[in-house]
């Protein structure tokens, strides 16, 4: 049972036991048990909220509280590399 | 000495200076561009004939010291569209012309014959040099040429073979700090107009020039605090933020991450390979090489989203990869190898073509057939064909509609006929809405500005709802505003979260023009020149009908969120309440 987690940039370094060497994303796949949001993947590896900046699961921008659930797709960006037509999106919440 | 006009007759081969009417002294950039060709320009002339005329005008502040205000417009009837034109680019040359307080150059008539000439523009005067030895020749070679012959102090404005031929693919070429043929006002074939008229470069020689015109010194430095703090405090536009970093390359994988990057001649909006192209990878690999990350576009930059790629070791310099570039000879191509790229790219610079219409041409090439997708060597060859002038070539250099026809190809990515750029509309909504409604044809800069809450308008952003009029109607006003400012549009994002930065831009603006503009002032500006634009488009024969997308992104899913493109046509008519 598991959730594909892509970490970009400098957000690579916050995951133990990789060498992070060259500028691909790290691919992750992490066990969906006790995952139920973003925030809870976001604990599991201490990044702080405010080092992130574009979240997605499965290609919808979303936010903090955003469900995540087997076999989903999950792409954290750092804060470094917030760049997006931002007047095009809104965060995908859930409560 | 207030700012003049030169006005350029290419069949007398004459040049002569005008006083600027009363009227036209509020507008620079594309406010001037849209005007002048709205009022000078019969919509229904031929693009490539004796009474179109091409007009450039550098923004309002570009040439002070204003820091990101050097871009250019230049605008005229689009041989590709069919309708009215601007394009703008980011270069010393728009800088110099406006320290030389010349508000426009328009270009008309069109030279009898098979001769090619220079125009050299000094403060003094402008004249007529034959340019025949330098036609035929790929534009780095050329523009190292013009430099040792006119000095490094000039700036150089050039069309390339793809414009000889008249390929409706080619663009307006402009010098980078280097020298090197790099900057793009790229879209729309503006290359091909100037062709046409029988002129390949414009040489500006700034010696002597007063400067820019600064009616009210205080609010003019006033403004410059105010917009300088915000683009270096803000987290996209300062130092060391995401565009300086990274350039615009770093939305490869968020784009991708969205689904919305267009994959194979956009048959699908995602594809993991793309992170081998990615602007972490690029700035990476420039370091590595001996490359320049980051850089600056023109003089004054703060944000300096720029950088020159390289071969390995740092040679044969290319220019800037934009992410719109990368992306279209890359993904769009199913190529995700840099060097592939930066040298389609440099290709795309050496021949005077649009790169965002190359790749979009490559894409519908590589369907027909010419040669498979992924095979960055076949595509480099294809462009040989444009080179040595061939049928082919000159099939491929009229754009992505004109070569899709050729071949028999269906899916053709095209609004007005001019090429989609790198955000699917399927995935993302809004911008498929500014894509259809511009009057540029699709065009992601056209409604990629200030913030809605600062237009003071609601509009829901969610990327796949489909109620976007709004949203984007809003955006191209802004945008427009800014087009005709001189600042880039990058400013944007610093100013859409720093309301004390817009009010910087406005006091500069007050600065130069001696007003007493407001904020509130703004959306009014920019909705004339949009009004001014689709006037002139009505009456080149556009209707509604033209404000689509291509048929293909209403039938066919893309992966990965398998979504249409379903906004309903009256949500594009109410655009512009048409």
């Amino acid at each position: 049972m598991v959730i594909l987690v892509k970490i970009f940039g400098e957000l690579r370094k916050k995951i133990e036991g990789f060498n992070i060497s060259g500028s691909l994303p790290l691919t992750l796949q992490i066990d969906s048990d006790g995952i139920n949001t973003i925030a809870d993947i976001l604990n599991k590896y201490t990044i702080e909220k405010e080092e992130t900046s574009h979240l997605f699961v499965n290609g919808s921008y979303s936010g903090f509280n955003k469900k995540v659930k087997d076999g989903d797709r999950v792409g954290l960006f750092p804060r470094k590399m917030a760049l997006l037509y931002k007047w095009y999106f809104t965060r995908n919440e859930d409560e | 000495m207030s700012k003049k006009i030169l006005r350029v007759n290419m069949t007398k081969l004459e040049a002569k200076f005008e006083d600027v009417p009363a009227d036209f002294v509020a507008l620079g950039g594309r406010g001037l561009t849209s005007t002048i060709v709205a009022k000078e320009v019969d919509p229904l002339c031929h693009p490539l004939g004796a009474n179109n005329k091409l007009v450039f005008a550098p923004g309002l502040v570009t040439g002070s010291i204003a820091p990101t205000s050097g871009r250019i417009s230049v605008g005229g009837k689009s041989p590709l569209t069919g309708g009215i034109k601007e394009a703008n680019a980011g270069t010393s040359f728009g800088q110099k012309l406006g320290r030389m307080r010349i508000a426009a150059v328009i270009i008309e008539g069109k030279h009898k014959g098979e001769d090619y000439y220079l125009l050299k523009i000094t403060n003094n005067g402008a004249e007529f040099i034959k340019a025949n030895k330098w036609s035929n020749k790929g534009l780095y070679s050329t523009y190292k040429e013009l430099y040792k012959e006119f000095g490094d102090k000039v700036g150089i404005c050039g069309v390339g073979i793809a414009a000889e031929i008249r390929g409706t693919a080619s663009g307006v070429c402009f010098n980078d700090p280097e020298g090197l043929p790099s900057r793009y006002a790229g879209r729309g074939g503006l290359g091909a107009v100037m062709a046409s008229k029988g002129l390949k470069f414009i040489i500006v020689d700034e010696t002597g020039a007063p400067g820019v015109e600064i009616l009210n010194e205080e609010a003019f430095n006033m403004g410059i605090k105010k917009l300088a703090k915000a683009l270096t405090s803000h987290d996209v536009t300062k130092p060391g933020g995401a565009l300086n970093s990274f350039g615009t390359g770093v939305l490869v994988n968020i784009i991708n991450e969205a689904g919305g990057l267009p994959q194979r001649n956009f048959s699908s909006g995602q594809d993991d390979r793309s992170e081998k192209v990615s602007g972490e990878v690029k700035a990476e690999e420039i370091k590595k090489r001996g490359g320049v990350r980051p850089h600056f576009c023109s003089p004054g930059c703060i944000i300096q989203c720029s950088e020159v790629w390289t071969k390995p070791g740092g040679k044969d310099p290319v220019g800037v990869l934009e992410y719109e570039s990368v992306w279209a000879l890359g993904p769009n191509c199913s190529i995700y190898n840099l060097d592939d790229i930066g040298e389609l790219n440099r290709a795309c610079n050496d021949l005077g073509l649009d790169t965002i219409e190359t790749g979009g041409l490559l894409g519908v090439a590589m369907e027909g057939g010419l040669t498979e997708f992924g095979n960055g060597k076949g595509a480099l060859k294809l462009l040989d064909e444009i080179k040595n002038k061939t049928p082919t070539g000159r099939i491929l250099a009229n754009g992505t509609a004109f070569t899709a026809q050729a071949f028999g190809v269906t899916r053709v990515p095209v609004v007005k006929g001019q090429s989609l750029p790198a955000y699917d509309p399927r995935a993302i909504k809004g911008i498929g809405v500014t894509y259809a409604t511009t009057p540029m044809g699709a065009d992601h800069t056209a409604g990629y500005a200030i913030a809605t809450e600062i237009m003071g308008v609601g509009g829901t952003a969610e990327p796949r709802d489909t109620k976007k009029a709004e949203l984007s109607r809003n955006l191209q006003i802004a945008t427009a505003a800014v087009d005709a400012t001189g600042y880039c549009l990058f400013i944007a994002f610093a100013v859409l979260d720093i309301p004390e930065g817009l009010e910087g831009v406005v006091d500069t603006l007050n600065g130069v023009l001696g007003t007493s503009l407001t904020v509130a002032d703004v959306p009014g500006y920019g909705l004339q020149i949009i009004k001014t634009e689709r006037e002139f488009n009505k009456a080149a024969g556009f209707t509604e009908k033209q404000d689509r997308l291509p048929e293909f992104f209403l039938k066919e899913k893309l992966p990965p969120h398998n979504e249409v493109f379903n906004v309903s046509d009256e949500e594009l008519d109410s655009v512009w309440g048409a």
